[in-house]
């Protein structure tokens, strides 16, 4: 990541930010509750809101101004910054949208069009990790299969040990998706994935798909950026999407989706058309339509915070992984259980075994699990579902995701351990619960 | 029937003491003051006689909307699990019950009309690749559709092979009998080569120029010519005028709740009439809930700010706080902006655009031909300069005269210039005192556009 200057290099240092001023900035947070799930929706400091409700009230008080005169070159403020983050060789590579969900229907529905116009052929492949996320598995179904293409899953195996389980397992699925001669036109790589999680080697990835003749690269990665270094041109992907209300404190939501320059750059569009269209994906992007532009504006105001940190945002992430870590060592030893992956392998997130003893049998109960933890015990944690393997004996078969930001405490942690060992002494079991 | 939902009062505190919620009796009406205080927030200075771009929202509703997004931010997953999917449904039962349709399943709500456009069209498109629509079936819009729609058009069906019919409406227009007319024969000669038309997407009130389009008229002239099916794009409708959607009997009918119904930006509702033929309507922004119908696809397209979708019941009560609730509120409106745009056609000497019964809460005034508006840049750079140097703000629209046709001159040429005004709650006369003047200063100045 480019080393990171003050963007405006006349201001003074800011103020290093004191532990008590970090409580304050999200005291806005249910004291009740052990938020140790950021992963899913992110955070926002008070005084984040406070600038974003400044750019509301810009519209508000005189919109015509705004729209004419304040929004775009704001906008295009917030793409500069995210340029020098992300290692992007122009402005123009860089498009804001609402959440890589978004980013995602923008890739998919130009595959989508090139297999209209018979570019692609039927039976013509996208391949993706069976762990991607959720909602971009039925992007891919509503643009990929539904336009006839045929869609490879990459199993991987978890827990994991380490990056070449992954490698091998996707350098078998890409030559069983060139068997018989099929095209591989699109693949769709997680940088982080969700559930489990785990850092995904993309740089390998993205070179064995370029060895391959995979057609176009798209690199989810909703939770990258204030999570893990991030250098896109590094990486070397076609598309590359992240979040900023995850892990870089912006609010619900923002993100942005960075195309890498090419001729077909021009021929991605934004699926909800206004008077840009045909000016490219950056400056559709910027409008499409009435809206609530004001979560992408306050990025200034977000250098301005994560710089008060020590080391900035790259001292923010070390030191969420270095806690994270330190946290599901504590509980997996509490526990007498695993980690999901090494230490390595995790971002600020990481997934801890459960006791076995739980029960926990399926998806479902893995949900119930998770409800019964907040309503009986005030944590906040999602929990993953691992089927079990044959043959193995008494498995773990879940898997809490635990995330560790700015705001978390050692309590959060201690909290959720003596949770779970109250579960354990009480003899709970998932099938206890009633959905 | 629909099962009665829970109603959620954000205001209600940790003990769940929902006092608030409970009937106060109504003392008097929202009073002057009151009215001021709830748009003190709007620049002061600034005649904002456009009401029709981008709406308002009062104080009281922007509090209510800080509300919602503070208890996303406090706890996002509770509110994710147990909350937000419950208050979308409240606000899109409200919206049922206020444009008359059957089923809540036919209310989607999505950001703005502009993504409505993009559902409706992204389905022609769909239609178009699997074959259902041949190359050069043909979808109708208006000549004066707004222009976000027109890219939409562009985007999804002449990509995809469709061909377009354009409509050309008169303006300025003397009664529904000449748009209805107008649009027959445009829809006629547009079918001449055996097309099939697939769909037409009809404004209920135009953008620029503006008037009220007698909709239901149209959609039975789409009906007896065989057109498929009919999207009407009512983006200005909702708070402004009379909608009910059965009445107006359109396959998907759209309107902004925050140009005229107070929401803050942004949110709008998009109806999608049941029958057996129901197309597979899809959100294009796709997530979990992909399959499970418009309504609840649009409910979750990922982590954002849903805010301004649940502030839909507080908007109902603020309204009624006004005598008449929201059929005082339009009627009133509609009267001030005919007085007004009346009163600025007389001091300039120019007419209206429509007849009083085709305005809306908004209204086209000719401007004097002198300031010689002669394109879309001289529209532009007037609205700039009335910005820039009176304070006012009002959109300025160029009407280009077809086939050398002359609807409306004063003393010194043709009119090619209108503003349209808007009226809404907070505006009061003094603003449309200011454009009178400005204009007339303009004029004594001798200014022309191109000058500008």
């Amino acid at each position: 990541m480019a080393s990171l200057q003050p963007f405006n290099c006349a201001t003074p240092k800011p103020k290093p930010i004191t532990p008590s001023e970090i409580i304050a900035e999200f005291s806005h947070h249910d004291p009740s509750i052990a938020r140790i799930n950021n992963g899913s929706f992110g955070c926002c400091p008070s005084t984040i809101i406070a600038a974003q409700q400044n750019h509301q009230l810009h519209f508000l008080e005189q919109p015509d101004n705004f729209y004419f005169n304040i929004l775009k070159p704001s906008i295009l403020k917030t793409r500069q910054i995210i340029k020098t983050l992300i290692n992007a060789d122009h402005v123009d590579e860089i498009s804001i949208v609402d959440n890589a969900t978004t980013a995602a229907a923008i890739v998919l529905q130009h595959t989508t069009w090139s297999f209209f116009s018979t570019l692609f052929q039927p039976g013509d492949s996208a391949i993706m990790l069976h762990y991607a996320y959720g909602a971009v598995k039925k992007s891919v179904q509503a643009y990929i299969t539904r336009a006839g293409g045929h869609v490879i899953e990459v199993h991987l195996p978890f827990p994991l040990k380490s990056n070449s389980e992954i490698i091998e397992e996707f350098r078998k699925a890409l030559q069983m998706g060139k068997a018989n001669g099929r095209k591989i036109r699109l693949a769709v790589i997680d940088h982080i994935t969700s559930m489990p999680s785990v850092i995904i080697p993309v740089k390998e990835l993205v070179q064995m798909c370029r060895d391959e003749g995979v057609g176009r690269i798209f690199i989810d990665a909703a939770h990258a950026i204030g999570n893990v270094k991030i250098d896109v041109k590094d990486i070397g992907a076609d598309f590359y999407t992240s979040n900023l209300h995850k892990w870089f404190f912006c609010p619900p939501s923002a993100a942005f989706l960075y195309c890498k320059m090419s001729d077909e750059l021009s021929d991605l569009h934004h699926p909800v058309v206004s008077h840009e269209y045909g000016n490219g994906l950056a400056m559709e992007s910027a409008w499409i339509g009435t809206r609530d532009y004001s979560p992408q504006l306050v990025m200034p105001e977000v250098m301005e915070f994560v710089s008060r940190f020590e080391g900035g945002i790259e001292g923010i992430m070390r030191r969420n992984h270095e806690k994270v870590v330190e946290m599901a060592e504590m509980l997996v030893k509490a526990w007498g259980t695993e980690l999901g992956t090494p230490p390595d392998m995790c971002s600020s997130m990481a997934m801890v075994g459960l006791p076995p003893c739980l029960g926990i049998k399926s998806d479902a109960d893995a949900l119930k699990l998770r409800t019964h933890l907040r309503v009986c015990f005030g944590v906040e944690v999602p929990i993953y579902y691992r089927a079990p393997v044959e043959g193995e004996i008494d498995p773990i078969t879940g898997y809490a995701r635990i995330s560790h930001q700015v705001y978390n405490t050692v309590e959060d942690y201690y909290r959720f351990r003596d949770a779970v060992n109250k579960l354990v002494k009480d003899g709970f079991c998932c099938s206890f619960l009633t959905s | 029937m629909d099962p009665p939902t829970k109603i959620e009062d954000p205001r209600a505190d940790a003990n769940g003491d929902n006092n608030h919620v409970s009937k106060k009796p109504k003392l008097s009406f929202i009073s002057e003051p009151e009215i001021r205080q709830e748009f003190a927030h709007h620049k002061p200075g600034i005649a904002r006689i456009n009401n029709g771009s981008f709406g308002s929202c009062p104080a009281s509703i922007i509090a209510s909307q800080k509300r919602w997004q503070l208890r996303f931010l406090q706890q996002p997953d509770d509110f994710f699990f147990n909350h937000l999917q419950r208050q979308i449904l409240h606000s899109r039962t409200i919206i049922k019950d206020l444009i008359n349709a059957d089923h809540v399943d036919e209310v989607s709500i999505v950001d703005n009309a502009t993504t409505a456009a993009a559902i409706v069209l992204q389905n022609v498109g769909w239609a178009f690749a699997d074959g259902r629509f041949q190359k050069g079936d043909a979808v109708v819009m208006l000549h004066c559709a707004f222009q976000a729609v027109k890219k939409s058009i562009e985007a999804y069906v002449t990509r995809a092979g469709g061909s377009v019919i354009v409509v050309h409406l008169p303006f300025p227009v003397n009664s529904n009998e000449e748009i209805i007319a107008e649009f027959r024969k445009g829809l006629a000669r547009g079918k001449a080569n055996g097309k099939k038309v697939r769909l037409a997407i009809i404004d209920h009130i135009t953008s620029m120029p503006c008037v009220v389009i007698p909709a239901r008229e149209l959609v039975k002239i789409c009906r007896e010519e065989g057109v498929e099916r009919v999207f009407v794009d009512a983006a200005h409708a909702i708070g402004s005028i009379h909608v009910d959607v059965k009445e107006i009997g359109a396959d998907f009918y759209v309107s902004n709740l925050h140009k005229w119904f107070f929401c803050p930006p942004s949110v709008a509702f998009l109806y999608c009439r049941k029958s057996p033929l129901s197309p597979d309507l899809h959100h294009p922004v796709v997530s979990h809930e992909y399959g499970n119908g418009l309504a609840i696809e649009s409910a979750w397209i990922g982590t954002r700010d849903y805010s301004s979708q649940l502030v839909v019941p507080d908007v109902v009560e603020f309204i009624n706080r006004f005598e008449g609730g929201l059929e005082g509120i339009q009627k009133r409106n509609h009267d001030a902006v005919v007085e007004m745009g009346t009163m600025l056609a007389k001091a300039w000497g120019t007419n209206l655009g429509s007849p009083p019964e085709m305005c809306p809460s908004m209204v086209m005034i000719g401007l004097p031909s002198r300031l010689e508006v002669l394109s879309d840049d001289d529209a532009l750079k007037l609205r700039t300069h009335l910005r820039d140097h009176f304070g006012l703000e009002v959109p300025i629209h160029f009407q280009m005269t077809r086939d050398g046709e002359i609807r409306a001159a004063d003393g010194d040429g043709c009119i090619t210039g209108y503003v349209r005004i808007s009226h809404q709650v907070y505006n009061t006369l003094d603003d449309y005192v200011r454009l009178r003047d400005a204009i007339n200063q303009l004029l004594s100045d001798g200014a022309v556009c191109k000058m500008l």
